[in-house]
């Protein structure tokens, strides 16, 4: 008869419990960061939306005012129409969150007892390579990228 | 707010709006026709804009520089590798700020460089600087 080691005989019920609380909280958790992506693929699209209907509304002004009151509000109007690039910005921001996102899911689900399908990291090797907006005083501003542009 | 009246540009040449973002895209045109230019074609990455270059002439491009199959970066080398393409004017509008990435650009061959957010009057300059520094 083979002879038992300490309190093997233990273990294996011991372990079934806590390995199952383990996966039901990694999968809670992969639930939740799901359910983040979702968020954030919705805000993309509602910035989406509001940029689109805030640009035809300014196309619409610039297109229908006369001489003098396009003269009179282009500038305004051109400020509002680039303004509405916060979209492109928020876009990739929202983009560079989701691909950390997808990393945490795909760790979780590296590390969860049972193997479970793989989440694939959403950005390739080259755009992650790329910064994309960066934070107010960190990054060049459009003078500092004059200079390098200018120099010989 | 037309560039013609500051300086000698053919509004009717052909101008490439390349970026991922149709909003971005939208903008820039709206800025293009405030500027006087009347032809504008736009595509949504880099590949695609290769290829409208290649059956189509075109007197500037603006591009994005991060976009999927292929990025304003790899274009532009891609332009300046071209014979036919080579000397076609170049501006970058991207987010992309840090120093490497505007050296990177600079080194590809790029006329001029805009970083994210920017407005019409820097849109205006940078084509101004561009094709008055041609006349001269």
């Amino acid at each position: 008869m083979p002879r038992r080691r300490g309190n093997d005989a233990r273990r294996p019920a011991a372990f079934v419990p806590g390995a199952r609380r383990r996966q039901q909280t990694v999968a809670t958790e992969i639930g939740l960061l799901v359910h983040t992506l979702r968020e954030l693929a919705a805000i993309k699209n509602t910035a989406e939306d509001a940029a689109g209907c805030i640009l035809a509304h300014a196309e619409e002004l610039l297109a229908s005012a006369d001489a003098g009151e396009a003269a009179r509000g282009q500038e305004a109007l051109l400020s509002i129409m680039t303004a509405c690039g916060f979209h492109d910005l928020v876009g990739q921001r929202v983009t560079k969150i989701a691909a950390t996102l997808d990393g945490v899911i795909a760790a979780r689900v590296a590390r969860t007892p049972r193997k479970t399908k793989a989440v694939t990291p959403r950005l390739s090797r080259r755009a992650s390579a790329l910064e994309g907006p960066g934070f107010p005083g960190a990054s060049l501003d459009q003078d500092s990228i004059d200079a390098i542009l200018a120099k010989a | 707010m037309s560039v013609e009246e500051t300086m000698a540009v053919d509004l009717g040449m052909r101008v490439l709006v390349v970026d991922d973002y149709k909003t971005m895209i939208r903008i820039i045109r709206n800025l293009l026709k405030q500027l006087g230019f009347v032809n504008v074609d736009e595509a949504s990455d880099g590949s695609a804009a290769l290829n409208m270059m290649r059956s189509k002439d075109y007197g500037l491009v603006i591009s994005d520089w991060n976009m999927e199959p292929m990025t304003g970066y790899e274009l532009l080398r891609e332009v300046r590798a071209d014979d036919t393409l080579s000397r076609t004017p170049f501006i970058m509008v991207t987010a992309e700020s840090k120093t490497d990435n505007v050296i990177a650009a600079k080194k590809a061959g790029v006329n001029n460089y805009i970083v994210k957010p920017f407005n019409a009057a820097t849109l205006k300059s940078k084509i101004e600087a561009i094709f008055g520094e041609q006349s001269r």
